[in-house]
């Protein structure tokens, strides 16, 4: 009983809050590639550009919350620009282009964040210590924090996707792109905006998640990773699957952690989608008919 | 098997999608060399049929019989190679390659060396039976150019001319003059009845436009809501009240 | 010629020939393989231990890499070709980073070392490929008999098949093709080449380590294909030379090399798609963009 209060259940309550920031991930890549056919390599650094945004503002005012309204409007803003100048002109191509452009485009980021900030390893201190004795034992403030912050931000998200005219509108266009067509929606801005909107939710996750982990160039690859893991298991067309299958994935991830090193857990997880796609080849919610 | 003259038999077929029931227990026979059309309001569960006949979704109840055969539930490449081909209602076609590789590359399936090994070197000959293809729908001469850039009520024919390539029995036809002009649709009427008449191939018709489907029709099912509302020659189904009640609403009381 | 140049030309040939093998499944199939580097590796590997082991036989690594490379090549495109194209690209870049994790933290392939200092392999009795020279006349061979390979499939009735796939996977399924037996072929065909390519490699290097293996490689390889152009064959193999002279030169201001090729990435996606060598086929007029 101890055992499964003090180790289990943090570990499970940090699998939560990991599976919520890759649920964030992963529906950016599926909204963004039922949009816009474009599969999005860049979004892990997106994610990292988050983290570094974070230190530069932390940096500059002393202040997490302040990064925490600065960071993904930055980000956002990069994705804008992203947008805008680099993939629009890739709509009308083959899939294949996107694919390649954005993987470039994570090249170009994470370098570049490199050169900038260089490939130490960094923190953000959190902006608040201590702890609360929860349920037996203590855990900490922040820790709690991030798991209150992620429920309210998914819930916002799916209020966003199922109460409001503009995200009920995205989501129905992620099934089929070509129905805005008809709508007399300026479909220009909606890509944008929903780009730039993915790119801020990345940045945030990744500045939320900040304190807890590492910030290093890198840190982006490996959450990308898990995110396409996430996707391929969630089936693309559904993003009600990734979301559970993000949090399938980050609580297998943060306990699986409680028993092997880091390496063997990457290979256990693979092992488990390999399983998964055995019994279910098309995910969790894989639609029938859609030639999958 | 023994299947009487029957090529398609679609058996209480019902299709859902979660809660929506796209198709319910529609029933109908198609026989041999004939001309038969499907019609109805929007919505009324057209493609759906079509998409299940095709292999590309699994009926949630029912049978589907080609010649006798079990073929619910096959994947849409192994229906093909029974003898079921399909056009899109939608140009689905090979849009940067040329419009001679478009409908050659749907007749080599049909080769001796497709699946096997020897496929991996060899480039089996259906030039001739394309080339023929090509011509009898009008699109001879423009062979080498790129399928994309030919006009839409040529693409709807090169449609056409990629289900022929694969030398099927029966030919399912999803409103194939959508989006052309009346003539192109007078015109496109007779020369599919034409050539369906001079393949012996029976013909499973989609369509909207009254005229083509009283004009060329054998035999009629109606759906409406996913259901099937009515069946006949075309004179009884112009005439049949239910039809007319489906598609201009219910009588003024 | 000087010792330097030999070698350099040998990775130039031997990338080149890397490259249009991947030609085959991004140019002609249209999917994108971001684990080619995996192909690669594992060939490297196969050879390296059978040379540390004695087992000196040029053919002898030949065929271990080709059991090798043929196994994990099977598991992955069965995966990887089950769905929609856009799986296989994160299918097989999750599965070469999963390869690349095993080899990098597996002490019994020397962990981050890797195998160094194999001798070098025989080509029969005693004639041992031992100089840059010889190297050279065997890379030259294997892109000749690849090549003549490639021409073969691509003109054939399989090849065919390929482009239609590319264009419209779902149109050929209706058309009676078996789509995901071509897709596993060619995957296969592609892997095979590439693990070949990758045997030959210890015998100029000495070594085989898991740097081979990173995703980063498998980028490298896309780039060779996009420089010389997708679907053309013998434009990826003067893409892959043009990038191995390239990166020669880049690297020695290695800095902020990955920026670059990010950066030449996305030019070339946006302003040349067509590669160099595609380019006169754009002045040409297409007709069939894959002629003979």
């Amino acid at each position: 009983m101890d055992y499964l209060v003090a180790v289990l259940l943090p570990q499970l309550l940090h699998g939560l809050v990991f599976g919520a920031a890759l649920g964030l991930l992963a529906l950016g890549l599926t909204v963004i590639f039922g949009l816009l056919g474009v599969m999005n390599f860049a979004h892990g650094e997106l994610y990292m550009l988050g983290a570094y945004a974070g230190i530069a503002v932390v940096g500059a005012t002393h202040s997490f919350w302040a990064a925490l309204v600065v960071a993904p409007l930055a980000v956002g803003a990069i994705g804008a620009v992203t947008e805008l100048t680099t993939l629009r002109p890739l709509y009308r191509r083959e899939p294949l282009y996107g694919l390649i452009l954005t993987f470039g485009l994570a090249l170009v980021f994470r370098e570049g964040a490199r050169q900038i900030w260089g490939g130490d390893m960094r923190r953000i201190v959190p902006p608040f210590t201590g702890s609360t004795p929860l349920l037996g034992m203590t855990y900490p403030n922040y820790r709690l924090f991030l798991l209150a912050a992620s429920s309210l931000l998914l819930l916002a998200i799916w209020l966003f996707f199922t109460r409001t005219r503009a995200g009920i509108l995205v989501r129905a266009a992620v099934q089929d792109a070509e129905m805005l067509d008809g709508l007399g929606v300026n479909v220009p801005r909606v890509f944008t905006l929903t780009f730039a909107g993915s790119a801020a939710l990345a940045a945030l996750a990744g500045l939320l998640l900040a304190p807890i982990f590492t910030v290093y160039p890198q840190m982006g690859v490996e959450m990308i990773l898990l995110a396409f893991i996430v996707v391929i298991l969630g089936g693309m067309g559904s993003m009600g699957g990734s979301v559970i299958a993000a949090f399938v994935i980050g609580l297998a991830q943060s306990l699986l952690t409680l028993w092997m090193n880091p390496q063997r857990v990457a290979i256990a997880i693979f092992a488990i989608m390999i399983v998964i796609l055995i019994v279910r080849p098309r995910g969790f919610f894989g639609r029938e008919g859609v030639l999958e | 098997m023994a299947h009487d003259g029957i090529v398609l038999e679609v058996d209480a077929v019902s299709k859902s999608f979660g809660a929506l029931a796209a198709l319910s227990k529609v029933s109908f026979a198609v026989r041999q060399g004939q001309v038969f059309s499907v019609i109805g309001p929007n919505g009324a569960g057209k493609s759906t049929l079509f998409n299940v006949i095709s292999g590309l979704h699994v009926p949630t109840v029912g049978r589907v019989r080609f010649r006798g055969r079990e073929i619910a539930g096959l994947a849409p490449e192994a229906i093909n190679r029974l003898g079921i081909a399909k056009t899109f209602q939608i140009t689905n076609i090979f849009p940067e390659i040329s419009v001679f590789e478009n409908v050659r590359v749907a007749a080599q399936s049909r080769a001796r060396e497709s699946g096997r090994l020897a496929s991996l070197w060899r480039l089996p000959d259906v030039e001739p039976g394309t080339a023929e293809l090509l011509r009898a729908f009008g699109l001879a001469a423009k062979r080498d150019e790129l399928a994309e850039s030919l006009s839409h009520g040529e693409q709807r024919y090169l449609e056409i001319c990629l289900a022929l390539a694969t030398e099927p029995t029966l030919l399912l036809l999803d409103e194939p003059t959508a989006g052309m002009t009346p003539g192109e649709t007078k015109e496109a009427t007779a020369l599919i009845r034409r050539i369906a008449a001079a393949r012996g191939l029976t013909v499973l018709l989609i369509e909207h436009d009254m005229s083509v489907v009283m004009g060329i029709s054998d035999r009629i099912a109606v759906l409406h809501f996913g259901e099937k509302i009515a069946e006949g020659a075309p004179e009884q189904i112009r005439n049949d009240p239910q039809v007319i009640e489906a598609y201009l609403g219910p009588p003024e009381a | 010629m000087s010792k330097f140049y030999l070698l350099l030309a040998f990775d130039a040939l031997l990338f080149g020939t890397i490259a249009m093998s991947l030609d085959l499944l991004m140019g002609y199939t249209g999917l994108v393989s971001f684990g080619h580097a995996a192909f690669f590796g594992l060939g490297a590997y196969a050879s390296a231990v059978l040379l540390e082991r004695g087992i000196v036989s040029l053919w002898a690594c030949l065929l271990g890499a080709l059991l090798v490379v043929g196994l994990y090549a099977l598991v992955v495109s069965f995966f990887a070709t089950a769905r929609r194209g856009i799986y296989f690209a994160l299918l097989t870049l999750i599965f070469a980073e999963v390869v690349y994790t095993f080899f990098r933290y597996t002490q019994t392939f020397g962990g981050s070392d890797g195998i160094q200092g194999v001798p070098s392999p025989r080509l029969i009795g005693d004639v041992a490929i031992d100089t840059p020279l010889r190297n050279y006349y065997l890379v030259l061979v294997y892109l000749g008999l690849a090549y003549l390979a490639c021409r073969v499939l691509v003109t054939s009735h399989f090849g065919r098949v390929l482009v239609a796939i590319r264009e419209n996977e779902d149109r050929t399924r209706f058309l009676g093709y078996d789509v995901q037996r071509y897709k596993l072929a060619v995957c296969m065909i592609s892997a095979l080449l590439t693990g070949l390519g990758g045997a030959l490699y210890p015998g100029r290097s000495a070594f085989a380590t898991p740097d081979l293996m990173l995703w980063t490689v498998s980028g490298e390889f896309i780039i060779m294909v996009m420089i010389g152009g997708l679907g053309t064959l013998a434009g990826p193999v003067v893409g892959g030379a043009f990038f191995v002279l390239l990166q020669e030169k880049v690297s020695s201001y290695v800095d902020w090399y990955f920026i670059v090729i990010g950066l030449v990435l996305i030019f070339i996606v946006l302003f040349m798609p067509r590669g160099l060598l595609g380019v006169r086929d754009l002045l040409g007029g297409r007709r069939w963009r894959t002629t003979a």
